[in-house]
């Protein structure tokens, strides 16, 4: 791909000629002044994210945007009711990074608008709330965290049980050498989803743009009935999707190791045979140093639960052998069951007695407390850029596996690059559409 | 009970027996000079006779009542559904033609009943369009097009049902809470709000709505809440399949069995056609904006000239509309999932108030551009 230098980007990325000059400097918050904040994609997670914020005193919503203009009105209503001022909607994020009023950025996108928008955003000096999985594929995801670094940008992911207090205690538990040697941690992600409805090809619907809407993914004929979660033109997949916070949370129990050296992978349709091209039944085996990490994923096992709403922020623990957000840590002295969603941890000895149990909330405000508090003070957050790219990378690694035939891929994290497979590092990066395109250099 | 409190009983037991709304089509249907006596029967036992006058003059098959009763026995302390299975007669359930009605309560529950004085009748009437039985164009995805409960083709065909020709006004959400609300269940402070809702609780928990609020459609409504009111009524919320088939009509208007009329639009966008809510500088329904004359909400039957094929009104705009059907990506029992909105509000762009458009929401949200309206389908026939 040829490189762009910035300017160019900008001028291409924003159809706008010497607009680059005219990106608004980062504004100096003072103690008092309120964090005005643009909410891009109005789907049930950023209807969610602009409510809660919205609720917060020290923060202004200015900005709702999405393509989509029927997402308008929900996510409006929410907001109004929390703050004074009405919030301007729009359909084009860029109207947002203009401003140089705005501070931060939530990007509560699909998977394949993660990367530029936040990319773009950190260039316009906003900080950027980022909802998971970080980045549609590898090379993006680097370019994220040095967008973030470059510009000085705050940049959180949006893996919420990382400010969980319970999570931080079970942290210390392992690490305090109470289960032993750690050698083994299982991830499990055994969801229930539905089959995708069919449907023909149809016009576009008045007010939607879905030209912006593809952004940087390949523009297809439209259709009703797709859903992108299972497409990867944009996403990592309905797996990715939900258990990368529970990956992220077998990374941060066990001190964060960075890059597994290698993935053994079988992926397959099994079940949701239903024009998706991306599999509903995944095992993984990563080998990091020192340490083999799984991952148990499926979409069709009904039996197995998320945590229900009653454990969720209460006193009792998931019903574990049936719990399907857990994540077990073995070590050589003792184990660990820990949940999700504030389902808390509880460890065992080498006899298999209970010998620790620690309940647990939900980390959502908690998480959003540490992003703000690092807008002022320009902290790293508790899940910066970066670990949202480590912890999202090794199902990358896995969906390429299953894209080159289930094979075993080596992995070199000083390059992030797969060392046996030349096919599989087709995968690290997408082709981008022209007018959309992350650049090499940011 | 006070001396005051039963002074007030006695005289609501007068006034309500027929709960009358002057005239007022959008909230309850008129009804009047409601008596109550008492018969014996030839087994010993008594039976209850209730006579009404229901006046208006447009009840019709096609725009039937639906007329439900509730009792209380403690002088107005608490009141009961009167359950359709120990009624008979010609005014209950849906009723198809105006006059004088007389319903034959005679079951289990009046048999306690020894002195009429104690008893007080409330009947309720709603206006309700008829939707006959057959085919109709679905053309959104059912559930977003998630969810497997919900497999209704895109040829539906859905059995004839009977939907409120408005959406559940604040004068009949009061009227509930007053009977039903007790310390407050149903009721939300935002409802106070006299630009968006306009429901004051006062200290004794009773309700009053704010003058002028009354025929405007009821907001800050939960999904339970709307629930709660609809079986108050005997009514449920509708399906997406059938909120979308009030809307559009169906391959025929009057039903697959006769099919003499042909719906000329079955694929209709919005409830009057083709045609841009706000096309040609007509506005045919209530959508962002002031332009249309409603800054906010309007009240119930403002645009009943841009009904639909059956007479339902405002299905587009003023308020998004609860429906029974849920959303889901990720499914789990013991997760309270995703409620299924439809039809725009006030606040949605003009598209946004087509027959296809949807929006998910979580049951316990309030909102004040989300209310509801409800639904019956006819009961089995002796």
């Amino acid at each position: 791909m040829e490189k762009l230098n910035r300017r160019a980007f900008l001028r291409s990325t924003l159809g706008l000629t010497g607009t680059a000059a005219l990106w608004p400097s980062t504004r100096v918050l003072g103690a008092n002044d309120k964090i005005v904040v643009g909410v891009m994609g109005l789907g049930g997670r950023g209807t969610y994210l602009a409510q809660k914020f919205a609720e917060r005193p020290e923060v202004e919503i200015a900005y709702l945007c999405d393509p989509n203009t029927r997402y308008f009105a929900r996510v409006r209503e929410a907001v109004e009711e929390e703050q004074d001022r009405s919030p301007k909607v729009v359909q084009d994020f860029r109207k947002v990074l203009d401003d140089k009023n705005v501070d931060v950025l939530i990007n509560a996108t699909p998977d394949h608008w993660h990367a530029l928008g936040t990319i773009l955003a950190c260039q316009a000096g906003k900080d950027v709330y980022v909802e998971k999985p970080l980045a549609h594929n590898i090379w993006e995801g680097r370019k994220m965290v040095e967008a973030a670094r470059k510009y000085k940008r705050v940049v959180q992911t949006g893996m919420q049980t990382r400010s969980a207090p319970y999570a931080h205690k079970a942290r210390e538990y392992i690490a305090s050498g109470k289960l032993g040697s750690v050698y083994l941690v299982r991830v499990y992600n055994m969801m229930q989803h539905p089959r995708q409805a069919k449907a023909a090809d149809g016009p576009v619907p008045e007010g939607f743009d879905y030209d912006l809407w593809c952004g940087p993914a390949p523009k297809r004929p439209y259709n009703p009935s797709r859903a992108w979660l299972n497409q990867f033109d944009y996403s990592c997949g309905p797996i990715a999707g939900d258990a990368v916070h529970q990956f992220d949370m077998a990374r941060f129990l066990i001190g964060d190791p960075a890059y597994p050296s290698a993935v053994s992978q079988t992926g397959a349709i099994r079940s949701l045979v239903d024009g998706r091209d991306m599999p509903d039944t995944q095992m993984a085996l990563y080998e990091y140093d020192g340490l083999t990490m799984t991952l148990d994923a499926a979409l069709w096992t009904p039996y197995l639960k998320k945590i229900p709403a009653g454990v969720r922020d209460s006193d009792q623990f998931p019903d574990w052998p049936f719990c399907s957000t857990k994540v077990e840590v073995l070590g050589t002295e003792g184990f660990m069951y820990f949940g999700r969603h504030g389902g808390g941890w509880q460890a065992y000895d080498r006899n298999g007695e209970l010998v620790h149990s620690q309940c647990g909330r939900q980390g959502d405000k908690d998480h959003q407390d540490n992003f703000i508090q690092c807008v002022r003070t320009r902290d790293k957050p508790t899940c910066d850029v970066e670990i949202g790219h480590l912890s999202v990378l090794p199902f990358h690694l896995a969906n390429i596996s299953y894209r080159v035939g289930n094979q075993r891929l080596q992995f070199d994290g000083a390059t992030e690059s797969v060392t046996n497979c030349d096919e599989a590092n087709r995968y690290l990066k997408r082709e981008y559409r022209p007018e959309w395109t992350v650049p090499e250099n940011v | 009970m006070t001396k005051q409190r039963r002074l007030r009983h006695a005289v609501l037991g007068v006034a309500l027996a027929g709960v009358c709304c002057s005239g007022l089509q959008a909230r309850w249907l008129p009804t009047d000079d409601v008596k109550v006596r008492i018969e014996s029967t030839e087994l010993g036992g008594p039976k209850i006779v209730i006579e009404y006058d229901l006046k208006d003059p447009n009840i019709s098959p096609q725009s039937p009542a639906y007329v439900f009763l509730r009792y209380s026995k403690d002088f107005g302390d608490n009141w009961q559904w009167l359950p359709t299975d120990a009624l008979r007669g010609n005014g209950f359930d849906i009723v198809t033609k105006p006059g004088r009605k007389e319903v034959v309560w005679w079951g289990t529950d009046q048999t306690s009943v020894a002195d009429l004085g104690q008893v007080e009748v409330r009947v309720r009437a709603i206006a309700m369009a008829t939707v006959p039985a057959g085919r109709f164009v679905m053309k959104s995805l059912p559930g977003g097009g998630r969810d497997e409960s919900n497999k209704a083709p895109p040829d539906a065909n859905v059995p004839l049902y009977y939907i409120a020709k408005y959406e559940t006004t604040i004068a009949m959400y009061a009227d509930y809470l007053n009977e039903v609300g007790g310390q407050g269940a149903g009721w939300n402070s935002r409802m106070a709000k006299a630009d968006r809702c306009g429901i004051v609780q006062e200290n004794d928990h009773t309700y009053r709505v704010a003058p002028g609020r009354e025929d405007y459609p009821i907001t800050y409504v939960s999904w339970y809440d709307a629930m709660g009111f609809l079986q108050w009524c005997g009514l449920r919320l509708p399906t997406e399949a059938e909120w979308e088939k009030a809307v559009r009509g169906g391959l025929y208007l009057d039903g697959d069995q006769t099919r003499k009329h042909p719906n000329p639009l079955p694929e209709r966008r919005y409830p009057w056609g083709d045609d841009a809510p706000n096309e040609g500088g007509v506005h045919r329904c209530n959508f962002d904006g002031p332009d249309d004359g409603f800054e906010r909400l309007a009240p119930v039957g403002s645009f009943r000239r841009f009904a639909g094929p059956s007479g339902v009104c405002d299905l587009a705009g003023n308020v998004a509309e609860w429906t029974l059907d849920w959303y889901t990506t990720s499914y789990h029992v013991g997760l309270d999932g995703f409620r299924m909105v439809r039809g725009g509000s006030w606040m949605a762009v003009p598209e946004g108030c087509d027959a296809v458009t949807g929006a998910t929401q979580l049951p316990l949200k309030e909102s004040s551009i989300m209310g509801f309206r409800g639904v019956r389908r006819p009961t089995a026939g002796p």
